[in-house]
């Protein structure tokens, strides 16, 4: 069977840019969930080594000390902000019949570029040159001195994380297209939409998730 | 294998069969034939066909043997239905004005 398929024009060619960009064409449902769940789970543990939050859907902030617990339940509020929303357009908008599965696991699995850059916020240098900037802008005295090495650290370090940022978004877009099959003006509109309204509401519940920590902390 | 040709090279409309031919014996019959409706697909969209049938109508088989995933498959079905329904289009229309 498999011999018969191959003979026919059907079959793609996997080239390294489908790998890099539309992953999804090969991977979606339960695969990219288990898949993209394991790569949340990897990013958790090192944001929780680093203290790298990622407090929102795009956001990646160096930040306080907290649980790993915290760090997980951030990346799962950001995909379940932007997942829910893509969904629900996706079962108004398109005429496919979509299944659930694929929606939430290729969202998952696009947020894989954040696992680099929870890699590359671990150095120190990132906290020591991030907290002598606040205080220059701010113009308060800390006991901070930084370097050349620890600027090179910090400029190399914002570089990647734009980087990623706007691979995952690429990712996202691709994953939304692909699992609930709309093209054109209208996927670009509803997942601008969602995209923004999910960034509000992954903000608000992160929030809400550190007053909560910070009262059970007193 | 020659591929069969089914828009005009000229103005692009929908080609007819005008003779068939019996290899066998030689008996050629003349008319005006519609070609059948998944003729006029592409050969890709013809071999995706073939293979859905093969695999029972099942997206699952499918994207297992293309080594596609799911959604992928169903979205290059929902291509051809959409194919399907535009070139079926003109036949209903010619077929609502000449009854």
């Amino acid at each position: 069977m498999n011999e018969t398929v191959n003979n026919t024009k059907t079959l793609p060619r996997r080239s390294s840019g489908q790998w890099l960009f539309n992953p999804f064409s090969f991977v979606a449902g339960y695969q990219a969930l288990f898949l993209g769940l394991g790569i949340m789970l990897i990013s958790a543990f090192i944001g929780f080594l680093g203290n790298t939050h990622f407090d929102g859907v795009l956001d990646v902030h160096t930040g306080l000390e907290a649980p790993l617990w915290v760090f997980l339940a951030e990346g799962i509020i950001d995909w379940m902000s932007l997942a829910i929303p893509l969904f629900f357009f996706g079962l108004i908008v398109s005429t496919s019949s979509l299944r659930i599965i694929d929606v939430f696991g290729t969202q998952v699995l696009a947020r894989w570029p954040y696992i680099v850059t929870s890699v590359v916020m671990l150095p120190e240098a990132n906290r020591r040159f991030g907290v002598y900037l606040i205080s220059r802008f701010t113009s308060t005295d800390t006991s901070v001195t930084v370097g050349y090495i620890d600027m090179l650290i910090f400029i190399f370090t914002m570089l990647v994380a734009i980087i990623m940022a706007v691979w995952m978004v690429a990712l996202m877009y691709r994953a939304y297209v692909v699992s609930c099959n709309i093209k054109g003006v209208r996927a670009i509109v509803t997942f601008i939409i969602s995209l923004i309204g999910a960034e509000v509401l992954s903000k608000l519940s992160i929030l809400l998730l550190f007053e909560r920590l910070s009262g059970s902390l007193h | 294998m020659k591929l069969l040709p089914t828009a005009c090279p000229a103005c692009n409309s929908q080609l007819k069969a005008k003779s068939l031919i019996c290899a066998h014996c030689n008996t050629e019959i003349q008319g005006e034939y519609e070609l059948p409706v998944l003729t006029r697909l592409s050969p890709e969209d013809q071999s995706f066909i073939l293979e859905f049938i093969k695999s029972s109508g099942s997206l699952k088989e499918m994207a297992r043997l293309l080594r596609l995933s799911y959604p992928t498959v169903r979205n290059r079905l929902d291509e051809i239905i959409e194919r399907l329904k535009k070139t079926e289009s003109p036949e209903e229309n010619n077929g609502k004005e000449n009854p």
